[in-house]
């Protein structure tokens, strides 16, 4: 058979991922091989954390919320403020009431305050 | 800053070590009274105002808690026999060299450390967990060289306080009844019906 050199094909395939890693630190951005290795695991992590950050974003606005609650004195909670909510059907969810609370705390203050309120005969708006 | 200074008779350097360190604006200064108070319920209600997490604005990697000032030190209480039987212990490296004081020694040593303990071990063992020491500022009496800032008390929030358990009522009374005895000057140290003779006679 006729000798086939491998000229440079694997050196294109190798400047696309050494572009991927150009930001990375030290010999993570220089040596060929641990580039492959870091673009693998930059890759996973990015992949693992699009999952965890929907769970990471969540965990802050409930921590900003109940902060913001605890506020209104007696003893108030984000634990029952979510029951009111669920209570009186009202739809807002966590990222909003956070936006509330940072923004302009006396109007979730003024929601809880309403929602608090015993509603003595509710007209019966549920799901059937 | 110099007139509250001189009044303060306590470690001013220690007082103030390390404030330049911290990024001061915008924190406010709240000030926790620890007299009669219950040692781990006053530290979990103080590392939750350093980490910063009564603040809308709370970010887990920033580091925006106030700056508390926590006065009589010394007068925090505890329940139960913790004052003689709760252990500080620490290992010292060596074999053999587990040493151990009680809350009674530490608190005749230095009471600040107490209360320090007590937060520092409630806040989450991260990187952030030195800068907020550094915001805890904690004194022993109810001196403290900060009068010139703007300084909030804190309220603590209400306490369902358990009633006495019947020994310890009993106890509190008998104590409470031999304190008005010896108030009114008479001891009446004899048991039974020469006790009622003697108070027969006096009162005739």
């Amino acid at each position: 058979m006729t000798r086939i050199k491998r000229g440079y094909i694997a050196r294109r395939r190798r400047t696309k991922i050494r572009l991927f890693a150009s930001s990375f630190r030290g010999a993570h951005s220089r040596l060929t091989r641990t580039i492959t290795q870091q673009k693998i695991r930059a890759l996973v992590s990015a992949h693992r954390d699009r999952d965890k950050q929907k769970r990471n974003f969540r965990r802050l606005w409930i921590t900003r919320i109940n902060a913001v609650i605890r506020e209104t004195g007696v003893s108030y909670s984000y634990s029952k403020l979510i029951h009111d909510l669920y209570k009186r059907e009202l739809l807002l969810n966590r990222k909003i009431l956070a936006q509330i609370a940072i923004s302009n705390k006396n109007c979730l203050y003024m929601i809880s305050n309403e929602i608090r309120k015993k509603v003595d005969s509710k007209e019966y708006t549920g799901i059937i | 800053m110099s007139a509250a200074a001189q009044t303060f008779n306590g470690n001013l350097k220690k007082a103030l070590a390390g404030i330049r360190r911290i990024n001061l604006d915008g924190l406010r200064w709240r000030v926790f009274d620890a007299k009669g108070q219950v040692l781990g319920r006053l530290a979990s209600q103080i590392s939750t105002v350093v980490q910063g997490k009564d603040k809308p604005t709370y970010t887990p990697y920033k580091e925006e808690g106030d700056m508390c000032i926590i006065i009589n030190a010394k007068d925090v209480c505890v329940t139960g026999r913790k004052m003689t039987d709760k252990f500080y212990r620490w290992h010292t490296g060596y074999i053999g060299h587990l040493k151990e004081r009680s809350l009674k020694d530490q608190m005749a040593k230095d009471p600040t450390e107490v209360i320090r303990k007590a937060v520092l071990r409630m806040l989450p063992r991260n990187k952030l967990r030195d800068d907020r020491d550094r915001k805890l500022r904690i004194f022993a009496d109810s001196e403290h060289p900060f009068g010139d800032k703007a300084l909030e008390p804190y309220v603590m929030p209400e306490r369902q306080v358990r009633e006495m358990r019947p020994r310890a009522r009993r106890a509190m009374l008998r104590a409470q009844k031999k304190a008005e005895q010896q108030e009114l000057g008479t001891t009446n140290t004899r048991k039974g019906k020469k006790r009622d003779e003697v108070e027969a006679e006096i009162t005739a």
